[in-house]
């Protein structure tokens, strides 16, 4: 930003334009003939220049499931029978190895392993296991890729949601959805590229902030916008009493005039960026609505979501919306559904984290495919880190908990040329390590960025003097999960 | 070098020749011992020293004559202690290299032709070594011979390049890359497009004519079949007790597990490949396309062949002008390029309203470059298909949710390309597209999804064109029914003054809401049905869901409650718990209700809370109100320690200094492992007319002594008051 400003200045600057034309000139052209690429706009210090992919993409938008709280892979995706037949013996000290453990088990005196409370079968071509918690998504495992070893860095919610969102434990730089936007541009100019929308169910929960779906130091054009349940998706998006619409058209036009003037002088970004957000806010004051009204879906779709998905706020709703939003064009929706951070109280809380989030997310998957629309819409399902295999507090035959596990979790993806009805990756017979194939985290983000296509590495914005990236300084695509 | 090292080492030479010699001819009888395994594999490195140093001594054989006498005499000796330690060299490399070719793993010709051309170079080395330097014939002879030599060496060691890079390898940067063949899906013969080619890449290196291990051939159809030493290789449609799918599914550590430890393993979905083609009878001459489109065989072998594999597409048109895409770019029609340098372009409308014939009518300036179209939800016609078709480079039509009827389908022949073509939604019927589709060509995928094509129908066209793969979708019909979720009320709060028109809704069209106020379980035959209600009076209401087709919702009940007078003034008289402050004294009469669960904001906003000090509250009025009962609404969560108060007084007069006892009320306490509840604390008194209202409810001072906490004061929290 304040590069630009500076920038700006300097292009007003008769002697450096003279001390460039003597000397500078010359070592610029030197420069291009060493450096080929020297006078090509690559795009990566301009936003409005970047915005169309690097190669072909597989997908054209990626709807994000997120179960924010972390879900026990054991109980839903990861079948460990081996856990059940070694049920309150203490994990051996060869498996859990170094691994820090969270401030709420690091003073647990023995870490006794725990099976599954719920049975696992097997479903589909890949003849992947998956638990009866969740009978819609078992119904469509040959559209699905589960990953079942991904891996993190960080332990706790917030860094280990940060880091997958956003590349960096730390916040404060772009999220996965904002650097889409920046990569792609719009599809719909009517509506937000990137829309965030939240629900919670009944289990223990974890805060999500905006902080989130920041743009970081990317164009806040970039942002995420979160649409909420009630009868204003989008918080002060409504013309006041007594403005109507030509009105605003005027009002919006002397704005421009006058922001058009400021930006002369200063040359500040931010103005340029500002004056196209009111104008989409503008659009959106009639693209919204039409998005939002789900009174017009079909009793096919609301068997297909569930009775849920016409109660706003709830995930089933939000994948409904989710739906109706890719649909429009929009590249980015992200959702988050809190509560699964079973501590404690697993099997009853899990149980009704599962209710809440299976069959809608099955029937987005289904919807999108019905539609013609998965080839080209990327669907991910996952948190933000695994359980542990041990339990956490006291366990019981009916009852017990589990810590924080950042070496394997399991999520899953569908649509966006990611190979269908695939099991990738595995742990080991306690489900602690992994054993095959492991996903880090930057690996996970420079695959989704690939099937958009764009390359991870060249996908960068430069900020105070370095260029920044979703994967940072690392990540591999995964080629396997690729059809 | 000394005379006796030198006649050891040429007889060494010898004894090898006669050593390799055995080994060639015993070859297939060898049997390693582990450790010559690892010798043979130093074969690649050993066999850089042969090269060198025989080729420096030609070369130095070669420049002899450029040196005096005395200067020729140093260079020939040198020159022949350099070729003696490279024939000898060679010798050895030759030795590692039979081993290494035991292990088996290489592609049979070129190794059968490294391993003659080697042991033959060592041969023609000795020779040389003889004919140059013990009985020298002649310079010409010596310098032919070393030509030969050289020649060679080139020829083995491009030989063993092939072995270990593959074919081509050399050249390869020069040619043109030629993609590995693919076949059209509807061609597709599973055993020779798909079976075949796992087994010449997993088994064919250890099985075919040069190297028949387990005297089992993989290279042809009758050699399949015959099967190798331990017998038949499958059971035609038997995978279970099949000697192949046993041996490639035994663990790792097992001797007989195939492919070999050391060796590329095969994937899962190769496993599961050839499973399913043994299932199938291990027809070879079977189409993929001959299976049924749901087949497990079908699908795991049209994912292996499906054109995602391809290389990016090329597109053979010129891109458009910048400055006219930028043109045609609008708020409600954008125009992006699949990708940096593509010259092809997506093209996305939204927006019904702006849309109109010339929305697509501009777009015929770039009518080559747009292969993909999105005109989804538009109120695009049949008639407007003349217009799309001239978009000849298209490739994804998306009409979803169009005015598309289907009359005017065989108009889109004109594209060759177009392979995806989405109708969900649309008014195109059976005969339409069984009439049409024939004559796109290039067609793979089609939603038909929410159109009116019955069941039968989609199955029929989806056996009338197999290379299609049609999208059909969720179907209403064929899924069990489901329950309806609650109704939910609508009123922005339960409390009300005198009457309250109760509003109930259900967010699902043509729900039948029924209900009962006396508490019990409404049914849906007898229990009214919802369609207004007023009640003037507390009141328990409880509602459940049916629809046909539905299972009934579970039920739902609200209990309405009446407040009829508001004060006018409130003062709270001991201060509230720190963190239960809620909105002070105006709590009490706020109509909010505060609700169970301390993740519900209801929780945290609408609970007043006391325990160390008693909870009170003074009313005042600026008219005086005839009371004549009331109540408090309090939660119990007996296992988190909130309790019901121990007592509650309400005092009544028209000022502060005249007040008289109206009511006590001593609530009921909770038992061991009630579930936590929310209760009114009720009572009446003769009608009175008061300007002022003093209640104190005290906290329960003794928490009982079944409870963890037994003795402790236990928290009070209140949301409501009501006055009658």
């Amino acid at each position: 930003m304040e590069k630009e400003i500076l920038e700006h200045g300097f292009s007003f600057n008769r002697r450096r334009f003279l001390s460039t034309m003597s000397l500078g000139l010359g070592s610029v052209a030197l420069g291009s003939l060493l450096m080929p690429d020297l006078f090509k706009n690559t795009g990566d210090d301009d936003p409005l220049s970047a915005g169309i992919p690097h190669f072909a993409p597989k997908a054209k938008r990626v709807i994000y499931l997120f179960q924010n709280g972390a879900p026990s892979q054991q109980e839903l995706f990861d079948y460990k029978p081996k856990l059940r037949e070694m049920v309150g013996q203490e994990i051996p000290p060869s498996v859990r190895g170094t691994q820090r453990l969270t401030g709420m088990t690091a003073n647990q005196e023995s870490f006794p392993l725990v099976g599954s409370f719920v049975d696992f079968k097997q479903y589909g071509q890949a003849g992947a296991w998956i638990s009866d918690l969740l009978p819609y998504t078992s119904k469509i495992v040959d559209d699905l890729c589960i990953v079942r070893s991904m891996y993190t860095e960080a332990i706790n919610h917030d860094p280990a949601l940060t880091f997958l969102q956003t590349g960096s434990q730390q916040g404060n730089r772009p999220s996965m959805g904002s650097w889409l936007s920046y990569g792609l541009g719009n599809e719909n100019k009517n509506l937000p590229n990137f829309t965030v929308l939240l629900s919670r169910g009944v289990g223990n929960g974890q805060g999500v902030y905006s902080k989130l779906w920041s743009n970081g130091f990317l164009d806040s054009v970039h942002q995420g916008v979160q649409f909420s349940k009630g009868e204003d998706p989008v918080l002060y998006l409504r013309d006041p009493e007594g403005m109507n619409r030509h009105e605003r058209r005027d009002m919006l036009d002397q704005l421009a005039e006058l922001n058009d003037l400021s930006y002369k002088e200063f040359g500040d970004p931010e103005i340029a960026a500002k004056v196209k957000q009111y104008e989409m806010a503008y659009r959106m004051q009639t693209a919204v609505p039409e998005v939002m009204d789900l009174s017009k879906e079909s009793d096919a779709i609301i068997k297909l979501y569930g009775p849920d998905c016409l109660v706003p706020g709830t995930f089933a709703a939000n994948c409904l919306l989710a739906r109706k939003l890719s649909e429009n064009g929009v590249r980015f929706v992200q959702l988050y559904h809190q509560g699964w951070d079973q501590h404690g109280n697993l099997p009853f809380e899990i149980t009704k984290q599962a209710m809440d989030v299976d069959q809608a997310s099955a029937a987005l998957v289904t919807d999108l495919k019905q539609r013609g629309l998965l080839d080209e819409t990327l669907v991910i399902w996952g948190g933000e880190f695994g359980r542990t295999s041990y339990t956490q507090g006291k366990l019981t035959p009916e009852n017990y908990g589990r810590d924080h596990h950042p070496r394997c979790f399991t999520i899953w993806m569908a649509g966006g040329g990611i190979k269908p009805g695939m099991v990738y990756g595995e742990t080991d017979e306690l489900g602690y390590n992994i054993a095959k194939n492991p996903v880090h985290v930057h690996d996970f983000q420079a695959t989704v960025l690939h099937q958009l296509g764009l390359n991870h590495e060249k996908l960068t914005f430069k900020h105070l003097g370095r260029r920044y990236r979703l994967t940072d300084i690392s990540g591999k695509v995964v080629r396997d999960i690729i059809s | 070098m000394n005379q006796k090292i030198r006649i050891l080492a040429e007889q060494i030479l010898v004894a090898m020749g006669i050593f390799i010699a055995f080994l060639l001819l015993f070859e297939s009888k060898l049997m390693l011992p582990l450790w010559l395994q690892s010798a043979g594999r130093l074969h690649p490195l050993l066999l850089h020293f042969p090269i060198v140093l025989l080729v420096v001594a030609l070369l130095m054989s070669f420049f002899e004559n450029q040196f005096d006498a005395a200067g020729r005499l140093v260079v020939q000796q040198l020159s022949r202690t350099i070729y003696l330690t490279g024939v000898f060299l060679a010798g050895v490399t030759v030795v590692f290299g039979i081993f290494l070719s035991q292990e088996g793993g290489y592609a049979a010709e070129p190794l059968q032709g490294h391993k003659w051309t080697g042991s033959g170079l060592y041969f023609a080395g000795i020779g040389t070594y003889f004919l140059i330097y013990i009985r020298p014939i002649s310079q010409t002879f010596a310098r032919v011979a070393s030509v030969f030599v050289v020649v060679g060496l080139i020829v083995t060691g491009h030989l063993g390049a092939t072995l270990t890079h593959g074919e081509g390898y050399v050249l390869a940067p020069f040619q043109t890359k030629t993609l590995t063949t693919t076949v059209a899906l509807e061609d597709a013969i599973v055993f020779e497009h798909v079976i075949q080619p796992i087994l010449e890449q997993k088994c064919i290196s250890c099985h075919n004519e040069d190297k028949q291990k387990g005297e089992l051939l993989l290279v042809s159809q009758e050699a399949l079949l015959k099967g190798g030493k331990s017998g038949k290789l499958f059971v035609a449609g038997n995978p279970e007790i099949s000697l192949l799918l046993q041996r490639i599914h035994l663990p790792m550590n097992e001797k007989k597990h195939m492919p070999p430890t050391g060796k590329v393993q095969l994937t899962e979905e190769e496993k599961t490949l050839l499973a399913l083609w043994i299932q199938a009878k291990a027809n070879f001459k079977l189409k993929i396309t001959d299976l049924p489109a749901t087949d497990s065989l079908r699908l795991v072998a049209s994912r292996l062949l499906s054109p995602a594999t391809l290389p990016e597409e090329r597109y053979a048109f010129e891109p458009a002008d910048a400055q006219t895409l930028a043109r045609l770019q609008t708020d409600y029609r954008t125009i992006a390029p699949l990708a940096v340098g593509s010259p092809a372009v997506a093209v996305n409308v939204y927006n019904q309203a702006q849309f109109s014939r010339k929305t697509l009518e501009e777009l015929l300036e770039i009518q080559e470059q747009v292969v993909s179209l999105t005109l989804a939800k538009m109120p695009v016609t049949d008639a407007d298909l003349d217009l799309i078709a001239s978009f000849k480079n298209l490739r994804k039509l998306n009409l979803n949710f169009t005015e598309i009827a289907g009359t005017t389908l065989p108009k889109l022949s004109a594209l060759p390309s177009l392979h995806t073509l989405t109708l969900t939604g649309t008014k195109v019927t059976f005969g339409q597209l069984a009439k049409n589709l024939p004559q796109l060509k290039s067609l793979k995928q089609v939603s038909v999804w929410d159109t009116d094509l019955t069941p039968q129908e989609q199955t029929k066209l989806q056996k009338l064109f197999p290379g299609i793969s049609f999208a059909l979708g969720f179907q209403e019909e064929s899924a069990a029914p489901l329950q309806l979720n609650p109704p939910q009320v609508q009123n922005q709060t339960l409390v009300f003054n005198q009457k309250l028109p109760v509003k109930l809704m259900h967010p699902i069209r043509d729900v039948e809401i029924r209900y009962t106020t006396d508490g019990s379980e409404p049914d849906s035959l007898t229990s009214p049905v919802f369609k207004s209600l007023i009640i003037t009076e507390n009141t328990k209401l409880v509602a459940r869901a049916f629809k046909k087709g539905w299972y009934g919702s579970s039920s739902v009940s609200f209990d309405f409650l009446k407040n009829s007078f508001q004060p006018d003034s409130l003062r709270l008289l001991y201060p509230l718990n720190r963190v239960h402050l809620a909105e002070g004294a105006h709590t009490f009469f706020d109509g909010k209700l505060g609700a169970i669960g301390a993740n519900n904001p209801a929780w945290a906003n609408f609970w007043a809370g006391a325990r160390a000090q008693d909870m009170g509250v003074e009313a005042r009025f600026d008219n005086p109100v005839t009371i004549s009962s009331f109540g408090l609404h309090y939660m119990i969560e007996e296992d988190t320690g909130i309790f019901p108060p121990e007592w509650v007084e309400v005092w009544g007069g028209n000022d502060p200094e005249h007040v008289k006892l109206l009511m006590k009320l001593k609530p009921p306490m909770p038992a061991k492992g009630d579930s936590p509840t929310l209760k009114i604390a009720q009572g009446s008194c003769v009608p009175v007319s008061v300007k002022y209202l003093k209640i104190v409810a005290r906290p329960l001072t003794a928490i009982p002594a079944w409870h963890r906490s037994k003795g402790n004061k236990a928290l009070l929290l209140v949301d409501e008051l009501f006055l009658n």
